[in-house]
């Protein structure tokens, strides 16, 4: 175990640079997740940090020891991959084995952390069997005790899970929760679902285009996003946004020219903000913004309202049940501590994407 | 209605079987037609010298050994089986070594120009051999090498390298690059990773080539002749002799006898490699 330094580095691909300048200090034991839209450069971060990329600028320690520059074999880390890399030609065994066989650990030993980490797993009858006769949660498992009988500095996990059907990935979520509660190892995971990123992370760290757009503890995030794309990329369902113009302090003018009263002057007293609330914070009341109500679903716990203000469709969750009906016009508030101002941007894709 | 839905599927099904039976018998007759000559060169190379001119053609007669007695007790075939078996396994064994870690590179070394220069290689194939082998003869009396074991050796890695790197290549980019990135994760430097993960991994594919790669050299006649004279001379040399004689004529028995001998090899590699294609692939070496 230990700590991970990663200081003003850079990527650059020939003439073009895909990572510019992440500073990033994790503490011993802690598990980070990062996040972001593809090609933002997650993978590349962490492929820097197993010594699988070349550092084109700043630094990495892990611990004391500066590894900018060593060999992927010298930086004592372990790494799941999304697509496992299990050694096709191993026994289940052989491959958990591999790494310490490599470091000329005795017989009896790898044995026994084989078996150790097995058993964690529930690997057990499985030790003797090829990766190709193993169903894809099997593998994954594989690839996560293959990690994991090393005892390294660092974990590393590129997407681990995003090869699993919906169900198994939720199992496996809860099941590297709690072998990291066990283990307490160093993690860094990379994941663009945000649900597996809140669940796991003591941080998460939202990147964007190469930089870090936000880090923070994972409901900090939640609350207070600095952007309309942190605040799209955490939350699910996802926040809705409204852009326009501030008239008389607490009145927000939408292009169309609806107007929405707001329950808070902008804080910053900015001319132009996107607002952004979350579907979860909306209320329905007698009064506030009018709505016209297209589609109700009911899950049980909870009922989720497609609506439209001024002709733009936002979502709207209710815990419990209502009677609201599609076509009927209802008003919306919202706390005013739960509503969000940010400096206007285009709204991310990832906002439009719906989870899994 | 219902004896039409009941007779249908049957009908399609004789049919069906029907077409099988003909591509069933088409493959039949294809294959007796190649090889009808490899059995009528069997049959001829132990017939007695009186049995081969008869008309018509005997199917039945007294078999005899003596053609393969008279002639592989003779000095010179002998040698030249050996011949054939040293230039033909040293060159498929020095083609699939280079070719195999020029392939490797190719597939996963980023480096400038890579690619262009696998293209030049390949394209190098396209030079007929002929217009090789003259400037061959005349480099290798130059350094006094003509007629040498070394000499065909590397004349057939000319042809042999290239061809074993394309191969190998193919197969490599067809691995996951996370395999080795594990391995090398896990305590390998890059070359370790190559020979722990990537070659027991790459067996059978490698087998196969290399055994390819012998069939080539062994059967290789043009190089052959033009650049050995006496002492490396190989089957396929000593065949065109035998049956270009043109002070007794060609022997027949002869040229079957020493034929067969030099096919045998052939198909039993042949079909070795088939059963470790198929292995290779059932082993389903990139998954996983
Ligand atoms: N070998 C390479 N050569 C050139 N550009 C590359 C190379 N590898 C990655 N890139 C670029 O670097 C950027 C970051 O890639 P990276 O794989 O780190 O993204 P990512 O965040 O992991 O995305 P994803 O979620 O799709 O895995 C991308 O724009 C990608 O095109
Ligand atoms: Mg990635």
């Amino acid at each position: 175990m230990s700590t991970l330094d990663i200081n003003n580095v850079r990527k650059a691909y020939g003439a073009v640079q895909v990572i510019h300048g992440i500073t990033l200090n994790i503490q011993d034991g802690e598990f980070v997740a990062l996040v972001g839209p593809s090609g933002c450069g997650k993978s590349t971060l962490l492929r820097m940090i197993a010594g699988l990329e070349e550092v084109t600028a700043g630094d990495i320690a892990i611990g004391d020891r500066d590894v900018t520059d060593l060999p992927p074999k010298a930086r004592d880390i372990a790494m799941v991959f999304q697509n496992y890399a299990l050694y096709p030609h191993m026994t289940v065994r052989d491959n958990m084995g591999f790494a310490l066989k490599q470091r000329r650990t005795p017989k009896a030993e790898i044995q026994e952390r084989v078996a150790d980490a097995a058993r964690i797993l529930g690997l057990e009858d499985l030790l003797g069997r090829k990766p190709r006769a193993l169903s894809g949660g099997q593998r994954q498992r594989v690839a996560m005790g293959r990690a994991i009988v090393r005892n390294p500095n660092v974990f590393l996990f590129d997407e681990p899970l995003s090869n699993l059907d919906a169900k198994l990935r939720v199992q496996m979520r809860s099941e590297i929760k709690e072998l990291h509660q066990r283990l307490r190892t160093t993690t860094v995971y990379v994941t663009h679902d945000q649900i597996e990123a809140m669940t796991l992370a003591d941080r998460v760290v939202v990147m964007n285009g190469g930089v870090i757009e936000q880090e923070g503890p994972p409901l900090e995030l939640y609350d207070h996003p600095k952007s309309v794309f942190v605040a799209a990329f955490i939350g699910s369902p996802p926040m809705n946004f409204f852009e326009g113009s501030i008239e008389n302090a607490t009145v927000l003018r939408l292009d169309d020219g609806t107007k929405l009263q707001l329950p808070k002057p902008d804080p910053k007293g900015r001319e132009r903000i996107t607002m952004g609330v979350r579907p979860e914070h909306f209320e329905l009341a007698d009064a506030g913004w009018p709505a016209t109500v297209s589609v109700v679903e009911a899950t049980g716990s909870e009922t989720q309202i497609t609506a439209r203000i001024a002709g733009k469709l936002i979502r709207v969750l209710v815990r419990g049940r209502t009677d609201v009906k599609a076509g009927e016009n209802i008003h919306l508030t919202v706390n005013p501590d739960l509503i969000h101002m940010f400096d206007p941007a285009p709204i991310p894709d990832v906002a439009l994407e719906e989870d899994h | 209605m219902t004896s039409i839905d009941t007779t249908a599927p049957k009908l399609r099904r004789r049919r069906r079987s029907y077409s099988h039976a003909a591509r069933v018998g088409g493959a039949i007759f294809i294959s007796l037609l190649f090889l009808f000559p490899v059995f009528w060169m069997v049959l001829t190379s132990f017939k007695s010298q009186v049995d081969i001119f008869t008309t018509p053609p005997k199917l039945f007669f007294d078999a005899t050994w003596a053609t393969y007695i008279e002639y592989f007790t003779r000095a010179d075939i002998p040698d030249r089986l050996l011949n054939t078996v040293i230039v033909a396994t040293g060159a498929g064994i020095l083609s699939i070594v280079v070719g195999t870690l020029s392939g490797y590179a190719l597939a996963r070394i980023r480096l400038r120009g890579a690619a262009t220069f696998g293209v030049l290689i390949l394209m190098s194939r396209g030079v007929p051999p002929i217009a090789l082998a003259v400037p061959m003869f005349l480099v290798a009396r130059n350094m006094g090498l003509t007629d040498k074991h070394i000499t065909l050796i590397f004349a057939y890695c000319t042809f042999l390298i290239p061809y074993v790197m394309w191969l190998m290549r193919s197969f490599f980019v067809s691995l996951p690059k996370e395999l080795e990135e594990s391995a090398m994760i896990d305590g390998c430097s890059r070359f370790g990773a190559f020979f722990k993960i990537i070659v027991p991994i790459s067996m059978p594919g490698i087998l196969s080539t290399l055994i390819f790669s012998i069939i080539l050299a062994w059967e290789e006649l043009l190089f052959a002749l033009v650049l050995t004279s006496r002492d490396a001379v190989t089957i396929p040399v000593a065949i065109a002799g035998i049956a270009g004689d043109t002070e007794t004529g060609a022997n027949w028995a002869a040229l079957t006898a020493v034929g067969t001998v030099t096919v045998i090899p052939v198909v039993i590699f042949a079909l070795l490699v088939q059963k470790w294609l198929i292995q290779g692939l059932a082993d389903g070496a990139t998954k996983g």
